[in-house]
């Protein structure tokens, strides 16, 4: 698959510090994104320790096949998702860890959403009310469930979604990095085909904008960082009440040109061929 | 005049009026409402007037401050609220104060809350898993389990049965297609099935299929029974036991 991805993370129109982070590591395809929360700067704090531990993390676990993984993994997850996986539960302990050592930083947090393409398979591990999003054929499908109060009462039918979006209590996370020594990670995995739009972004994007704005976007902007601006402007344009970062995945079709078969057109397709197999 | 009643399980342990200086609560004894116990911070949190609004504001204490089971930083408070520090809580009584209401457009039902938080301790979890458990009674009450499962009733596919195990499921001759769709001139995606919180959704691949005869113009929800056409294929979709 040919991935191409670009990202943009922006302050907003009413805050006075962004508490979001991200990383692309174009090399592994591994793409992180974290909201922080906690007083002063410590959700900032919180957000770069969550990205830097998973991605530090990955690629470490990247160059070690007997790698100790920490909690708990599904048998048929693929090794990327349970590395993944390890990761995210790794960030949480260092997050809660160094909350508990420095009173300071008591209480701060992060979500995070991270997406690891090898091959056709996408693996998500997901804590918190960031959300994952696979745009395919022009349907677009959250991938990740939000853990937040009022997603859990949209799900057991106590609000209505429009309810929802009007309620006061939107801030309000069931699970974050940080707040527990242990926690429970969303692990998923997907097989990914030509022309699929991954994103990933922060809650500041999608209390501002609405999902066919979101699918329109994606759609009509083929340049994964310029279609991020200008839904990170769309949101900016409705208020920007809070950091907004979207990151952008485009997957490419296979080229099945006569070029691209001479120059390992055909090791590719057996690649692939790999990682769809189940 | 508002007034906080400091209770410790039914019975009131202080009064004091809420009036132009803030009341501070904490462990230490030179707070207005001293709360002797150790889950308690020296200064907790404090309780002032603001915009004819009563307001409570945590002191970034360690075990957090709750008002009606919701931590937070800060909230407005109304009559007959509780906040819950500690093992303590303290009851609201803001009916004798009639001051100009500042929210008259808000919903008064809820604590405002300004910052993103996180429910933590173990009695929030607690509450969450019973509801959790609620939940999962209510939506399994007729039955057990029930497994979304295509049938295929024409047209050449890999299996004869699908079970929709996963999130995304796509119908076409691609490879990694979960139901593989056989024959010449057949699209590599030909539609797709995702599931979302309330049930299973078809939508177009490079087809628009059909359900029940009639062809779709976005993602359309599929019931116990519908009939699925695309590529020459058609399958029943229905919930299994």
């Amino acid at each position: 698959m040919r991935i191409v991805s670009g990202g943009v993370t922006d302050l907003g129109r009413v805050r006075t510090n962004n508490e979001d982070c991200f990383r692309i590591v174009e090399s592994l395809n591994l793409f992180v994104l974290a909201d922080g929360m906690g007083g002063e700067a410590h959700g900032e704090v919180a957000s770069a320790m969550a990205v830097e531990t998973v991605v530090k993390s990955c690629i470490e676990m990247g160059n070690d096949a007997g790698a100790t993984l920490i909690g708990a993994s599904e048998p048929t997850w693929s090794e990327k998702a349970k590395r993944l996986t390890s990761a995210v539960h790794l960030a949480n302990r260092n997050i809660y860890n160094a909350a508990e050592a420095n009173p300071d930083q008591h209480g701060m947090g992060a979500t995070l959403t991270a997406a690891w393409i090898d091959g056709a398979r996408l693996s998500i591990a997901h804590v918190g009310d960031s959300r994952a999003y696979l745009l395919r054929s022009g349907n677009l499908q959250q991938l990740t469930r939000d853990h937040s109060l009022v997603a859990e009462q949209v799900r057991r039918g106590i609000l209505t979604a429009a309810e929802a979006e009007e309620s006061e209590m939107q801030s309000v996370l069931l699970r974050a990095l940080g707040a527990l020594p242990d926690i429970e990670v969303d692990t998923d995995e997907h097989i990914l085909f030509a022309r699929d739009i991954l994103m990933l972004c922060c809650d500041g994007l999608t209390r501002m904008v609405t999902e066919p704005e979101i699918a329109g976007t994606l759609q009509a902007e083929t340049d994964p960082t310029r279609a991020a601006e200008k839904l990170i402007a769309l949101a900016n344009e409705r208020g920007g009440v809070d950091n907004i970062t979207v990151i952008v995945v485009r997957v490419g079709a296979e080229s099945k040109g006569w070029f691209s078969w001479l120059f390992g057109g055909r090791k590719k397709a057996a690649r692939n061929g790999a990682a769809g197999g189940s | 005049m508002a007034k906080l009643s400091l209770m410790f399980e039914e019975k009131t342990v202080k009064e004091v009026p809420v009036g132009s200086r803030p009341v501070s609560i904490g462990r230490s004894p030179d707070n207005d409402l001293p709360v002797d116990n150790l889950a308690v911070s020296n200064y907790h949190a404090r309780v002032y007037f603001e915009g004819g609004r009563l307001v409570v504001e945590d002191l970034d204490s360690l075990n957090g401050t709750f008002v009606n089971d919701l931590r937070v930083e800060r909230a407005t408070l109304h009559d007959g609220d509780s906040i819950w520090i500690g093992k303590h809580h303290i009851k609201v009584d803001a009916s004798g104060d009639a001051p100009v209401p500042w929210d008259t457009g808000r919903k008064a039902s809820a604590p405002r809350i300004n910052e993103t938080m996180v429910l933590d301790t173990k009695a929030r979890r607690e509450m969450l898993q019973q509801a959790a458990a609620t939940g999962e009674r209510v939506q399994f009450a007729a039955g057990r389990l029930k497994v979304p499962t295509l049938v295929v009733i024409g047209g050449r596919t890999d299996q004869k049965e699908y079970m929709l195990t996963n999130k995304l499921t796509v119908i076409g001759k691609s490879a990694m297609a979960t139901v593989k769709v056989k024959g010449w001139f057949k699209p590599a995606m030909a539609a797709q099935i995702n599931q979302r919180d309330d049930g299973y959704y078809i939508g177009p691949g490079d087809k628009m299929p059909l359900v029940n005869g009639a062809a779709i113009t976005g993602p359309v929800r599929l019931n116990d029974g519908d009939v699925i056409e695309v590529s020459g294929v058609r399958m029943n979709f229905v919930y299994r036991e």
